[in-house]
């Protein structure tokens, strides 16, 4: 056990996952992992080559060089670093490449904001990478670990990007539990992926492909998206046998929520507010519970159909965006459930800060709303009251 | 340190039935690839013909391990692998493959950075002087005057000389050569090989399509391109730059064999004025007093 942030716990699991090329480029506020890294490298703690690239783009195009060259690779980015990736993602993913990644997440300009919002992230969604979700430094360290495997699995053989909230749980520090080397080597065996780029046996990769076998392709990394679920959860019962940490024998994270009317569903950081929240509803009688999304892609609808289908009302609460259309993890809920009365709030975008009052009030008139059989639409939600629109030209939100 | 037919053929990078145009010079600039380094290759071919020529997948006329990448990926994606290879204890000759518009435009900070951090692989641009591989629109290394598809009154602005820019980054080892003159660039790239660290090779590749000859002038184009001072043969190597024996008649002005002859042959200058032709002229003269002043 030891007080670590987000960002040093994210490093440790690289260190302990024993990658061998890190590319790195430093972007607020994933920095301070590749500041560690690089501190380790110099200490001599670290085996790593590292390769301090001109700009994120090249930081996913370096990873993919050393991981299709048959060694570990990892990097990690945020906001308009990913955005800057994001060619590079599809390649990478399209290539069926293992490689790791970790999201501190943030806004996306303009204008400029440097604090916390998941749009970032959500707008990997459709790249074919394996996409899970932190709540805490702990899992940030455990979801990176788990990642290496998971995407290394043959099961799966595509990239994995971890995320986690930026600041909130890149700089915050909290008691984590490390696991040793001796338990990561045995969760975690030498490098596996699917073909090697090497000049004993040499491949051909990425050229042109006729366009039925793109789309074989394309259909074979869907249907690798569906079977890491089972992946997932194996990894997960194995890590906690090995390191005993934490349960991931599921993908998703129910809190109070089995006995419960009503649930709440979100991920990331603020779940902790939102339990706390919940905890002092339920003194209050209110029948309410959470439900944690942890993992994006892949999108568990058995667990989440399960988990919330006999639910009276459902409210999720989006940190992100898809324009015109509300929080991605409202339409994505949206879209499994096809529930009656199910409604979206989106906020905290660009680091608006919300904390257990905030839920309660949010939670509480969601409830009230879904006994007058009323809960559905889209809310957005300012702390401390304001949220009058008044359309002008150009069109802005006046508190 | 001479170079014999002999010494050359022990290697075969390219297979039967490429998807190449009829007298493309990168066809024979992949051949002189593999004859100059041999087997333990690992390619990386970022977006352009090279892409296409290879064939569709599964079938690949490369016979090295190649890599396809986006365009701004190629010199860090090398940066991955010649790392990854080291420690993995392998010693393979890392090879980024890439044309001019990957190079002079979209790729150019991608490319900076790797020379800049002093990569261990062969950067090899393929400059047919456009995005040929698009139709031929003009690129940062399209040269003045020059007809393209996106400059059809002809180019108004000056080739981009990526290879001083380059000399600039300090690199160990620099060359430029045509496939018009095979023994010259094998023996550069032969000489890359033995260097660690950033290694920069700029080939001429007169495209017939784009520069408008008949396909079966390849060569002759890529000589007289050489001949007349155009292009210069030069190596900088750990700081010395040299002017290979092809291009030393050009030092001296009243030696080199009119502008005119390598422009003629093609028809992207066809419309050139008499003005034009001048500040063509100036520009070769221009590039060779920089090449005097650098060799001091």
């Amino acid at each position: 056990m030891k007080i670590i942030s987000g960002n040093e716990a994210v490093a440790l699991a690289v260190k302990l996952a024993r990658v061998g090329v890190v590319g790195i480029y430093p972007i607020t506020p994933q920095t301070s992992i590749i500041e560690k890294l690089a501190e380790m490298k110099a200490n001599g703690e670290l085996d790593a080559e590292i390769i301090r690239v001109e700009s994120e783009h090249a930081a996913m195009a370096s990873t993919f060089g050393a991981a299709i060259a048959g060694v570990r690779a990892f990097t990690a980015t945020s906001s308009q670093g990913l955005l800057y990736m994001h060619e590079m993602t599809w390649w990478v993913a399209g290539s069926r490449v293992p490689v790791v990644m970790v999201v501190a997440t943030r806004a996306v300009g303009a204008p400029w904001n440097i604090w916390d919002e998941n749009t970032d992230f959500m707008s990997e969604r459709d790249s074919g990478w394996l996409m899970a979700f932190a709540s805490n430094p702990q899992e940030a360290l455990d979801l990176t670990l788990q990642a290496f495997r998971i995407s290394e699995d043959e099961r799966v053989y595509l990239p994995m990007m971890v995320g986690m909230d930026g600041f909130i749980l890149s700089h915050m520090k909290t008691n984590v539990n490390i696991p040793s080397q001796d338990d990561v080597d045995l969760f975690l065996p030498s490098r596996k992926q699917p073909f090697v780029l090497d000049s004993e046996s040499p491949v051909g990769m990425g050229n042109i492909f006729p366009p039925i076998e793109y789309m074989k392709l394309r259909h074979s990394i869907h249907e690798a998206i569906l079977h890491s679920e089972e992946v997932i959860r194996k990894v997960g019962i194995e890590y906690q046998k090995i390191t005993g940490i934490n349960n991931y024998s599921t993908l998703n994270v129910k809190y109070k929520l089995d006995d419960a009317d009503y649930a709440v569903v979100l991920m990331g950081a603020w779940a902790g507010d939102a339990m706390e929240a919940i905890d002092e509803l339920r003194k209050q009688g209110l029948s309410v519970g959470l439900y944690r999304i942890r993992y994006i892609r892949p999108w568990s609808e058995e667990e989440i159909t399960l988990a919330l289908k006999d639910k009276k009302a459902i409210l999720v609460i989006d940190r992100a965006t898809s324009m015109g259309r509300g929080g991605p993890l409202y339409l994505e809920l949206k879209s499994t459930l096809h529930h009656e009365q199910m409604c979206g709030v989106i906020s905290g975008l660009g680091g608006v800060l919300l904390n257990k009052g905030d839920f309660k009030e949010i939670i509480s008139r969601f409830v009230e709303r879904a006994k007058q059989g009323n809960a559905k639409g889209i809310t957005w939600y300012y702390p401390k009251g304001g949220e009058k629109i008044e359309l002008k030209s150009p069109r802005y939100v006046e508190e | 340190m001479s170079l014999s037919l002999r010494d050359m053929l022990k290697s075969n990078s390219l297979l039967s039935g490429t998807s190449a145009c009829p007298g493309c010079p990168e066809n024979m600039a992949m051949r002189m690839v593999g004859m100059a380094l041999g087997n333990d290759v690992a390619l990386i071919v970022i977006a352009g013909c090279s892409s296409v020529i290879q064939g569709l997948a599964p079938k690949n006329s490369y016979n090295f391990p190649v890599l396809n990448i986006a365009f701004a990926a190629g010199p860090p994606a090398a940066s991955g692998m010649w790392r990854a290879y080291r420690q993995r204890n392998k010693n393979t000759t890392v090879v980024v493959w890439a044309g001019d518009g990957g190079t002079a435009d979209i790729g150019f900070a991608s490319l900076s950075g790797a020379a800049e951090r002093n990569e261990n692989f062969i950067y090899i641009c393929v400059d047919n002087e456009a995005y040929m591989n698009s139709g031929g629109q003009r690129s940062g290394s399209t040269p003045f005057g020059a007809y393209t598809s996106t400059t059809p009154e002809g180019k108004k602005e000056n080739k981009k000389e990526i290879m001083f820019i380059m000399m600039d980054h300090n690199i160990p080892y620099l060359a430029t050569a045509s496939v018009g003159y095979p023994h010259d660039f094998v023996n550069k790239l032969r000489k890359a090989k033995q260097i660690f660290g950033f290694k920069y090779v700029q080939v001429l590749t007169p495209d017939p399509y784009g520069w408008m000859f008949d396909p079966s002038k390849t060569v002759e184009v890529g000589k007289l391109a050489v001949q007349t001072c155009y292009w210069p043969l030069i190596e900088y190597d750990n700081g010395k730059l040299t002017v290979s024996p092809e291009s030393l008649h050009c030092l001296d002005r009243s030696t080199r064999r009119p502008l005119k002859d390598f422009l003629q042959i093609q028809g992207r200058f066809k419309r050139i004025t008499e003005e034009e032709y001048k500040a063509l002229e100036n520009y070769v003269d221009s590039m060779w007093e920089k090449i005097k002043k650098l060799m001091k």
